[in-house]
């Protein structure tokens, strides 16, 4: 499968509220992000605004197509009509990389629209390494993979996430999307070390980073929900600049807001957050 | 228990409460598929808000909600782009608010655009272009002639003043409309350039536009206008050929025709 090349920088996800930030000035100032990233399934379309939109930004920045409807994970295998569509966008927009989550949205019948666990089985990894194999030979280039969040875990649980990841980037050459932010809130869930988590890995297979805030436990429900709907939260912040300095290589680091989308400066504030952290955490002892 | 398996049972138990817990599950699993419910739900609730801006407005907070749920209920989503959560919202409309069929006519409205806004970029075929084209045309090819129309164009005969309710809605504190149209009239919807619209037209639109639509001649279309009488007169045949004409006008004056064939 290709390689693919590192890619340092600082972007956001590209949200409908922010379309006329980042068109209104094509002579003025551009906004300051090194890439954007968008939802694949909002693009998977035949035309209209929103894919003009995305074809004008695509001439001003380096676009990352990431995707929430795959269902690497499902037993059923991959669906022929998504992976069509998503090829057709691949080839229209030539992104930086295209990605995904380590999880499964629906069966055959119906389709959740969530990020579903996997059970971390030997069965589970070879359906999802099955999977990877066809996703990355339909778009006729590697992969990556994000960590999901997640809320249970399974009795028959076999491996590790961390152990399942590994063992996924090996049997099938894809590359990691290390959602810092999903690490945190999986391991307060599930109480394991965030730090074994990062030493399980390998780094060297990562080559973006999301960072995104979280619904803290609280005394009526001990969970923590991943909502994307608020800023980073301290714990991430530390636990990002643990993760730069572990890493061998450049990546590509991501404010990823989902709701509650707040003007673009307050974003672009916060990117400069994880730059100023990602700058001191580089810096040699 | 295989992996297909599990994941049925986890899906089932995602949009049925009732379902039980996959087997081996403890009061841990209990709580996460809580979490994962609460999502599915919010999930479609906010596709469906999303879509249904209108229709949400004019049922109100509790109404939108009952509708909703029963359209999760109905039509849990099958495919992997969540807008189409919504297809098929304005059939659990016209169940649900039976009293009030101008729900399921908003409805099947924002339904329409929403296609419309993510459909293949076409450009209209202007009245002179269409001119030029036909200039030589005599009887035989008039009436062989078929039109491509916009992709996604959509029209059906409706009760209700949407145009009113439309904008009455589009402004906030704005007075409910009189609603019930005289007769019925035909709802056409397709795209300017980037923006889906509509006009209310004369009722005969809509027959003359499923015939055009699903590839039928000109000379299929007069008879779409004439409708069921086996012997038409003369003056039948002449009046529905100015009705073809006077409506393909109006269609190329809309842009909705894209070509012809």
């Amino acid at each position: 499968m290709s390689v693919i090349e590192p890619f340092g920088g600082f972007g956001l996800g590209l949200r409908r509220t922010h379309y006329d930030d980042f068109l209104s000035a094509p002579d003025g100032p551009r906004v300051p992000v090194d890439f954007v990233e968008v939802i694949s399934e909002n693009y998977m379309i035949d035309g209209g605004r929103q894919m003009r939109i995305l074809e004008e930004v695509r001439e001003q920045f380096p676009v990352i197509i990431h995707g929430v409807s795959m269902s690497i994970g499902s037993a059923g295998g991959l669906d022929t009509d998504y992976l069509t569509k998503l090829k057709r966008l691949e080839q229209r927009i030539d992104p930086l990389w295209v990605s995904d989550h380590l999880c499964w949205t629906r069966n055959s019948a119906h389709n959740s629209h969530d990020l579903l666990p996997m059970p971390l089985t030997e069965e589970a990894l070879s359906a999802v390494c099955s999977n990877i194999d066809r996703a990355q030979n339909a778009l006729g280039r590697a992969m990556l993979f994000e960590n999901p969040s997640s809320y249970l875990t399974f009795p028959e649980d076999e491996l590790s996430e961390w152990e399942f990841l590994a063992e996924m980037t090996r049997r099938t050459g894809c590359y990691l999307l290390l959602d810092v932010n999903n690490i945190y809130v999986s391991a307060a869930n599930h109480g394991f070390s965030a730090m074994d988590y990062l030493k399980g890995l390998p780094l060297d297979r990562v080559r973006q980073i999301h960072l995104a805030g979280h619904d803290p436990a609280t005394p009526e429900r001990d969970i923590i929900i991943d909502t994307h709907d608020r800023a980073v939260a301290d714990g991430v912040w530390d636990l990002y600049a643990t993760a730069i300095a572990m890493l061998p290589q450049p990546v590509a680091t991501m404010i990823e807001r989902d709701d509650h989308i707040p003007p673009l400066p307050e974003l672009l504030s916060e990117l400069d957050c994880a730059r100023g952290i990602a700058d001191a955490a580089l810096v040699p002892a | 228990m295989s992996l297909a398996e599990r994941q049925e049972a986890f899906l089932n138990a995602i949009l049925d409460d009732a379902a039980p817990l996959p087997k081996g599950w403890g009061n841990s699993q209990a709580a996460g598929m809580a979490v994962y419910r609460g999502n599915y739900r919010h999930a479609v609730i906010s596709a469906l808000a999303e879509t249904y801006e209108r229709t949400a407005l004019y049922l109100g907070e509790a109404g939108f909600r009952q509708a909703s749920i029963n359209q999760a209920i109905a039509h849990p989503p099958s495919g992997w782009t969540i807008d189409a959560a919504g297809e098929g919202f304005d059939g659990t409309c016209a169940k649900l608010f039976a009293k009030n069929p101008e729900v399921a006519e908003l409805a099947w409205l924002e339904w329409s655009m929403l296609e419309l806004a993510t459909a293949p970029d076409t450009a209209p075929m202007s009245a002179q272009d269409f001119g030029a084209a036909a200039a030589d045309f005599g009887d035989e090819e008039w009436g062989a002639l078929r039109l491509t129309l916009q992709p996604r164009a959509t029209a059906r005969l409706v009760d209700h003043d949407l145009t009113a309710l439309w904008q009455a809605l589009g402004q906030e504190g704005a007075e409910r409309p009189e609603l019930q149209l005289p007769e019925p009239q035909t709802c056409l919807v397709w795209r300017e350039g980037e923006r889906p619209t509509f006009i209310l037209v004369e009722a005969d639109h809509a027959a003359a536009f499923a015939a055009m639509q699903s590839g039928a001649t000109y000379t299929d279309m007069i008879g779409a206008l004439i409708g069921e009488d086996a012997e038409p007169t003369p003056e039948v045949i002449q009046n529905a050929a100015m009705r073809a004409g006077a409506i393909l006008g109006c269609w190329l004056q809309e842009g909705v025709v894209v070509g012809l064939t």
